[in-house]
């Protein structure tokens, strides 16, 4: 339809790519390299590639250990987030009354910032008998107040006509959420599960402070370790990093094509 | 006629008290639906937003009992606390971060969306950056600014730009710049995928009858894609504003708030005033009055947009 | 296909929900038990683990359990534990965090325990343990130690013509000059400034931070204004290195392993660290001196017991075995550290083949009366935390001098009379 020459935008796009990319480059080129990285110039390609970096890392901390309980983590959050999140975005396309209210609260709620709460969420999780378990880690990433609004909005532009014919046979309102609604959702899903996976895979001041065991310690909290370790030879901290970075990414990769064709293809109309 | 309308109101009684019923289980429903969800908030934000509420008018430490202080922390903060007015305009300004990235998202989803070669893998790169650490991207990010030999360091040097290194992270006039490019770094790919979901979501047909009428693209993009986009904008200008009052691992790994307080936000502020100085109460107060604040900055934002918070609107 | 999926999620949630310790924490309260925090040692794990064995010889009914935290994240997790009232038992704290505590009635006063067993206090070198008395009470004992010191370096030195370290703030600035003026890139002087680090270069020139009975801050005086005005001068000139006043550890020590910059202001651990790290570094290329005046800042850290413990005589079994000429000595080979006992110091120092190490260790130990930056009073962080900010702005061009002196002034007095 539209005859106009491509490459300017491939040009933008390359650079832009380029500029989102160096960072990871750099970071692989350091961890990668023997060479002594403080000397300047830095070179630009990595000179005498070793693993020595990445082997150091491995044996500094239980890596798989603490791998196995990100994920545990991470996957108690993703499944408490879908159903708590669909349910309460189900419930607010709805009117009923104290709605105002409650979107208030909820609006409230995103504006406390999780740093300043520490200490009470702390004391409530020791209340609930929680400390220095998977649960306790979890709960409070529960429910993402933005997931919930990602959820009414997805429901919202759901035909209400579809919802009416249900309704008219007779089909229960829980049934409507699961089979008519949820199926129709499937964006919303998506969303959901990519970001609090990504929330609970990277957070790192709770995990901190709730857990005493190291057998109990996630991703972060290595990173954390590691710092304590080898704040000097950073070599060895960068290829940490790559090491802490990789299996999000790797998860996020494999899992991106199914989120975000859904997120993107599932929603164009028209 | 009294028999008529006496029969016409029995008739109408059961039929409202069912409905009335239906309404109760509906009601019931509906706030079984919200239950769970807003357990987790009460435990894990209303109850500890509390807490601060009741801290912020007492003298308290942890092994002593409390004294009543009435308005004393927040005297200190808006009549003596230099530092907290400052932390403040700082949050304003890394909230820059907000459009700025919005703007570069929407200029992005805009170029991945048209139709060319090779989008996904576009796509799939500008998001990568998203889903890391801020922890690990703010070690990676301290590496590459490094003043003697980092990255950016090297390139300016050797471009001719500057002649002698810069500690950006170190310097008074470049730390928060510096800081924000991080920020937008890591956020960017995320607006870019929201905004591409709107993009998309936009009928298409409507650009066809704005082309058959001799629109230009331009114009098209003021009078379609634009207002069309407002909500998905929205969402973006939301989760801005929360992520850059709520940036705490970041400017904690790469300054934690320093030279000075050249880069303190008030998130940081707080929890230096809480963990390193243990002034709990004081803390408190801080952190009720950002709560307050942010609140309205939402509100307004809120009223700005013109409508419910979140709400999708593709209808015409 | 889905649903395969969630039911494994699921499945997932129940089963790691049963695999959780913390949900019977009633099975764990029963049994005697200590916990031992210490601060950033990850490293030194099995010799804790030697600690904890020799304990239990003593107590056969008592569990220790280990915890680690790095520095920068150290007080948020006690502080946590000791509001939910779970604090650890023995603790291993930096610096005069510990004051903080004391005041707070949050620390064991070990003043009757070495009462009643002088042959403990008698390890440990007397002025040494002055860095933990607050109110007349001893309320920590030594763990390990060191203080600044001045390490310079003898290339920069000799090409710049200078046959020994200064002995005054004025020849510093002015020898940094002739070092800096040698070639291009060089620079003259460079110091740590966390923790008061730097306060020897005020302190030399007879600034006093605050007054005696340490209610009032004393520092502005022109000495002060003299002493700020000449490093502020000094670092626009590129004479005093900028990182002196923006790094933190990694970066000023890198700065002086590149072999740029003529004198740093450092404790033992850095010397050591450089030493490590620097190839151009021997006994030939490397000075350490003291401070002119004497003067140096501790960088110390101390045992204690938290005062919400339910076995303080037991924990004081524990800080004894710790601070043992046993567990010292390794504690001392392993890091080639002081640690104010002071037979192994002693032994440490006499047994050391690099006369460098040697030499840096006696001088730590020496001019104990001119110890400074260890003010014991609870508001050090608040005070710090006031004072700094203000002064890095002025050593930095950001702020002339007097002002800053005169904001620094009045936000450590606000400080001072807060509650």
């Amino acid at each position: 339809m539209h005859r106009y020459p491509r490459w300017p935008i491939h040009a933008a796009l390359i650079l832009v790519s380029v500029a989102m990319l160096l960072p990871f480059y750099w970071v692989l080129k350091t961890s990668l390299t023997g060479e002594n990285i403080f000397a300047y110039p830095p070179s630009l390609l990595p000179q005498g590639i070793q693993p020595f970096f990445y082997v150091d890392a491995w044996y500094a901390i239980p890596f798989a250990r603490f791998f196995l309980n990100s994920v545990l983590v991470a996957a108690m959050v993703i499944v408490a987030n879908l159903i708590f999140n669909a349910a309460a975005g189900y419930a607010l396309t709805k009117q009923f009354r104290g709605k105002t209210a409650i979107l208030f609260v909820l609006l409230s709620c995103m504006m406390i910032p999780f740093q300043a709460t520490i200490i009470p969420a702390y004391l409530i999780t020791a209340e609930l008998g929680l400390l220095n378990s998977y649960l306790g880690l979890a709960l409070p990433a529960f429910s993402h107040i933005i997931c919930i609004f990602i959820f009414k909005a997805n429901f919202d532009a759901i035909p209400p006509s579809l919802i009416q014919a249900a309704r008219i046979d007779g089909v229960p309102e829980w049934k409507i959420l699961l089979r008519v609604m949820l199926p129709l959702a499937k964006p919303a899903i998506a969303t959901n599960v990519i970001l609090s996976f990504i929330w609970s895979w990277n957070d790192f001041l709770w995990p901190l402070i709730i857990i005493r065991d190291v057998q109990m310690q996630t991703m972060p909290l290595g990173l954390s370790t590691f710092l304590a370790y080898f704040e000097d030879t950073t070599g060895a901290l960068y290829a940490f990093c790559v090491m802490v970075l990789v299996p999000g990414l790797l998860i996020f990769l494999l899992a991106q094509n199914q989120f975000i064709q859904g997120l993107t293809s599932g929603a164009r109309k028209g | 006629m009294a028999t008529e309308a006496l029969s016409a109101r029995d008739a109408a009684r059961p039929r409202r008290r069912l409905f009335r019923r239906q309404r109760h289980r509906e009601a019931a429903f509906v706030w079984c639906l919200l239950l769970p969800a807003l357990a987790i908030f009460l435990l894990y934000r209303l109850i500890p937003l509390g807490w601060n509420f009741l801290l912020s008018f007492q003298f308290w430490e942890p092994t002593k009992p409390a004294e009543f202080a009435g308005l004393y922390h927040y005297e200190e903060m808006f009549v003596y606390d230099d530092v907290f007015w400052q932390a403040l305009g700082n949050t304003f300004v890394y909230m820059a971060m907000a459009p700025i990235s919005i703007v570069a998202a929407l200029v992005l989803a805009l170029l991945v969306d048209s139709r060319i070669r090779g989008r996904g893998v576009y796509r799939t790169i500008i998001f990568l950056s998203y889903p890391l650490m801020a922890v690990a991207v703010g070690v990676i990010w301290r590496w590459l600014y490094d003043g003697k030999v980092g990255l950016f360091n090297y390139i300016l040097r050797s471009a001719g730009l500057i002649d002698a290194p810069i500690a950006f992270l170190e310097t008074f006039a470049t730390a928060m710049p510096a800081v924000i490019v991080a920020a937008i770094w890591q956020i960017v790919g995320f607006f870019m995928i929201i905004l591409l979901t709107g993009l998309q979501s936009i009928p298409q047909h409507l650009y066809e009858a704005a082309s058959i009428d001799g629109a230009s693209r331009f114009r098209q993009f003021w009078r379609i894609t634009l207002p069309l986009l407002r909500p998905s904008l929205f969402l973006c200008f939301v989760i801005g504003i929360i992520a850059s009052f709520t940036s705490f691992d970041l400017i904690y790994v790469m300054t934690n708030g320093g030279p000075g307080h050249a880069t303190e936000l008030l998130i940081t502020y707080i929890y230096k005033v809480a963990f390193t100085l243990t002034q709990f109460d004081y803390a408190g107060a801080l952190t009720v009055v950002m709560f307050l604040l942010f609140l309205g900055v939402a509100l307004l934002g809120n009223l700005l947009a013109g409508g419910e918070a979140g709400k999708v609107d593709i209808t015409e | 296909m889905q649903k395969t999926w969630l039911v494994a999620a699921l499945s997932a949630v129940v089963g790691a929900t049963f695999l959780a310790p913390g949900l019977a924490p009633g099975a764990m309260a029963q049994e005697k038990k200590l916990t031992l925090l210490t601060w950033n040692l990850p490293i030194y794990e099995e010799k804790f683990r030697g600690w904890i064995a020799d304990f239990k010889e003593l107590h056969p009914d008592f569990e220790v359990e280990w915890l680690d935290k790095k520095g920068t994240e150290w007080a948020t997790f006690y502080q946590t534990q000791l509001i939910a009232g779970t604090a650890p038992d023995i603790i291993d704290v930096q610096g005069m965090l510990w004051a903080e505590y004391a005041a707070a009635d949050g620390l064991v006063d070990l003043t009757p325990y070495l009462d009643k067993e002088p042959d403990v206090r008698d390890r440990f070198n007397k002025e040494g343990m002055t860095l933990w008395q607050y109110d007349g009470r001893q309320y920590m004992l030594p763990y390990y130690f060191s203080k600044s010191l001045m390490i310079y370096n003898k290339n920069l030195f000799e090409a710049a013509g200078l046959d020994g370290p200064p002995d005054s703030l004025e020849a510093i600035l002015e020898d940094g000059r002739k070092i800096a003026a040698t070639d291009e890139g060089r620079s003259g002087f460079i110091t740590l400034n966390f923790d008061w680090l730097y306060w020897p270069l005020f302190a030399m020139n007879g600034v006093e931070l605050l007054n005696e009975d340490m209610t009032e801050a004393a520092f502005n005086t022109p000495e002060m204004l003299d002493t700020l005005t000449k490093l502020a001068e000094a670092t626009s000139a590129g004479v005093v290195n900028n990182i002196a006043w923006t790094g933190r550890w990694v970066e000023p020590n890198n700065a002086f392993a590149t072999g740029d910059i003529g004198m740093y202001q450092a404790h033992g651990a850095a010397l050591f660290w450089i030493a490590g790290n620097a190839e151009w570094v021997n006994q030939d290329t490397l000075g350490v001196a003291a401070w002119p005046g004497g003067w140096g800042v501790p960088n110390a850290h101390g045992l204690g017991i938290s005062a919400s413990t339910k076995y303080p005589d037991e924990a004081f079994d524990f800080l004894k075995i710790a601070t043992s000429d046993k567990w010292q000595t390794v504690m001392a080979d392993t890091f080639t550290i002081l640690t104010l006992n002071e037979k192994v110091d002693e032994a440490l120092i006499a047994g050391l083949d690099d006369p460098l190490k040697a030499e840096t260790l006696r001088l730590s130990l020496a001019n104990m009366d001119k110890a400074t930056g260890n003010w014991v009073t609870p508001k050090d962080a608040a005070i710090k935390e006031a004072f700094w900010p203000e002064i890095q702005a002025a050593l930095l061009g950001q702020k002339s001098p007097q002002e800053a002196i005169d904001a620094a002034e009045s936000k450590v007095n606000r400080a001072l009379r807060r509650r």
